[in-house]
């Protein structure tokens, strides 16, 4: 804060002082650190431009590059000196199909429909209907957009469960050929990811995309940190004040402002709120600036949150995938889950539904070749009854357990959670192990998935149900596409593209 | 890469010096703290996002921790990915010299390791305990 603007504090923010009072001023420290500005309080702009986007990840440079092509002058602030977010230390993975030109070159077919009906399955009770639809619809135009900007795809396909380490670009990168999906929706590899090796497909998406960005004319300037949105009286968002080197600055958005900070999974506070059961898994999983900034200023100006509770939790069991022969069961010695899902619902399922305790069961045959960092191991026995044992499992439940798996695996059957044959085996061959998956333990790979409340057009939407003029968010700083349990990857990145570019469309054609 | 310019090589001066100023007179507190390679195991998580310190795993978004006490920082054969500072400085890795800059992760604001950073001297020493293991 400059000395001027300290004399002209805004009868809001001593508004929401008086509120911190009311409802612990620990809770609103923070919120009144984000409160927006009011435009009467800004004596100079430092800089003025169409759109303004806040982060740098794969959501802001998607709208960036959509505001440039809509013939907007745009300027992205990123925090960090080295620009791309958690985008670029992801798997770069952009779910799409409906017969991408990729799809149809690996000879697989795909349809829109199915695509629809696995992503509104897969997303359950929360899955946001209308994103879906648009997602879906706008899946083909996406490939192309993306390819067009530089992003390399090579011409192979990988039937690993995971993201290879080979530089392939298309793979099943979620439950599809899972049940109960496999019966739902016809099943297509639908992982898209620039080619790149050992998994480093974001840091090759996010490199196309910035130099995209840098050939088409977005200003990007970086350590620059985002502190406060600036609004009219009439609640329009116009701006931001920015600190750079210790300054405060304030910049002018004609056509809007773009929250794509990211979601808050480094945030102590905000995660042990609104998410504790994430909050007590490790690691946390993002890059630094997932501190919540974007959502904070959202709330700060009236907007709405969802799904703040939900996240990506990710167990990987796999790879290699013959463990998955062994059964996943909690502490009551019960399986809980069809074992060859997508490893984001097995640790959905230990972190929220089975109090953050369950052990992976194997046996010789089903056991990792050689000690793991992702599991300890639990216990070893000569027996089911001793493992059951050593590992506090009620007398005989384990035993149960086991007996009525081996007797259907041995005829290729799973009648209670329908695990692919592929991956069914009858436990049998000593020493018998407990891998433990408590949260305390295992290795679960978190970040939030919860954040604004936006519509079609990415503008954010206030608690009145308005959204709210001037504002729009994307990527993880909104409750997007991805729900929980996170079933597919590639659904977080695709939405922060797809809504990225949603977002300064929407500003291109209406003037603030 | 951009040139290294004026400022940020001041920058790296400034990070060299507080290096050193660790290193030379190291508080007895972060001496006396014996690290828990169980424990770091869970610690080290986070940076598998970009790091793996296996043998023969090679490089993520971040070069391969195999072996890296006593090697020359900024040199691994096949990481095109260093930032000019680090590929500059030439200096070999230290449990000392990791801490310090795991401790305060503004110590090299160029480099291409974007992290939350690790308050915790315990935490800390954990991970080196736990990343010490993986050598020859």
């Amino acid at each position: 804060m400059t000395r001027s603007s300290r004399q002209h504090r805004t009868t809001r923010r001593d508004f929401l002082r008086t509120l911190g009072g009311l409802g612990g001023a620990a809770a609103l420290a923070g919120a009144a650190d984000a409160a927006p500005l009011g435009t009467r309080e800004v004596r100079h702009w430092d800089d003025k431009t169409d759109l303004l986007v806040l982060g740098s990840g794969a959501a802001g440079i998607a709208a960036a590059l959509e505001g440039r092509q809509q013939g907007l002058d745009v300027l992205v602030v990123e925090k960090f000196r080295v620009p791309g977010g958690t985008s670029s230390l992801s798997g770069g993975v952009c779910y799409l199909g409906g017969g991408t030109p990729l799809q149809k070159a690996l000879r697989f077919e795909d349809s829109i429909e199915a695509m629809h009906a696995y992503l509104i399955a897969a997303g359950g009770v929360h899955a946001p209907r209308e994103k879906i639809d648009a997602y879906c619809e706008g899946s083909l135009e996406q490939f192309d957009w993306l390819v067009a900007q530089g992003v390399v795809y090579a011409r192979r396909y990988s039937d690993e469960k995971e993201l290879s380490h080979e530089p392939a670009s298309l793979y099943y990168c979620g439950s599809e050929r899972v049940h109960p999906f496999n019966e739902i929706a016809r099943p297509a590899p639908r992982g898209h990811v620039p080619a790149a090796e050992n998994q480093t497909g974001g840091r090759a998406l996010m490199e196309a995309l910035l130099a995209s960005a840098s050939r088409q004319g977005v200003r990007l300037r970086t350590g620059v940190s985002a502190r406060r949105l600036i609004v009219e009286s009439d609640g329009r968002v116009v701006g931001a004040a920015v600190e750079e080197g210790g300054q405060v600055r304030y910049l002018r958005a004609r056509r809007g402002v773009v929250l794509a900070t990211g979601g808050f999974v480094h945030n102590p506070g905000m995660l042990q709120l609104h998410a504790p059961e994430l909050a007590a898994c490790r690691p946390h999983w993002g890059r630094a600036g997932d501190l919540g900034d974007g959502i904070r200023m959202g709330l700060a100006v009236g907007g709405n949150v969802l799904r703040m509770n939900q996240g990506f939790a990710v167990l990987p069991l796999y790879p290699p995938e013959h463990v998955l022969k062994g059964i996943v069961v909690n502490a009551t010695g019960q399986r809980f889950v069809n074992e060859d899902v997508y490893y984001g619902e097995i640790g959905h399922e230990v972190v929220y539904h089975q109090g953050g305790r369950a052990f992976l069961i194997v046996d010789a045959d089903s056991d990792y070749p050689a000690p793991d960092y992702r599991l300890v191991v639990a216990a070893q026995a000569d027996t089911i009854a001793a493992l059951e044992r050593a590992i506090a499992i009620p007398e005989g439940a384990l035993q149960q357990t086991v007996d009525y798996y081996n007797r259907h695996a041995a005829e290729g059957r799973d009648p209670l959670w329908h695990k692919d044959r592929a991956f069914l085996a009858p436990l049998q061959r000593a020493p018998f192990k407990a891998y433990d998956l408590s949260v305390e333990n295992a290795f679960i790979a978190v970040h939030t998935l919860g954040g604004l409340q936006t519509d079609l057009d990415a503008r954010v939407i206030g608690a009145w149900g308005e959204p709210i003029p001037g504002l729009y968010a994307a990527g993880r700083a909104t409750a997007g596409i991805p729900t929980a349990p996170y079933r597919s990857s590639g659904t977080s990145i695709g939405d922060c593209i797809f809504f990225g570019r949603r977002a300064a469309r929407h500003a291109a054609r209406h003037a603030t | 890469m951009r040139a290294m310019t004026a400022a940020t090589k001041t920058v790296w001066g400034l990070a060299l010096a507080a290096i050193a100023g660790l290193v030379l007179a190291p508080s007895a507190k972060a001496q006396d703290i014996k690290g828990d390679p169980a424990r770091g195991r869970q610690v080290f998580a986070a940076c598998r996002t970009c790091h793996y310190p296996e043998k023969g795993f090679g490089h993520h978004n971040g070069p391969s921790l195999y072996g890296i006490f006593g090697r020359k920082s900024g040199t691994q054969p096949g990481f095109r990915y260093y930032s000019e500072m680090l590929k500059r400085a030439q200096f070999v890795w230290t449990p000392e010299l990791l801490d310090a800059w795991l401790a305060n992760p503004d110590m090299l604001p160029e480099s291409t390791m974007v992290f939350v950073g690790l308050p915790d001297a315990q935490d800390r020493a954990d991970l080196i305990a736990y990343l010490a293991q993986f050598r020859d």
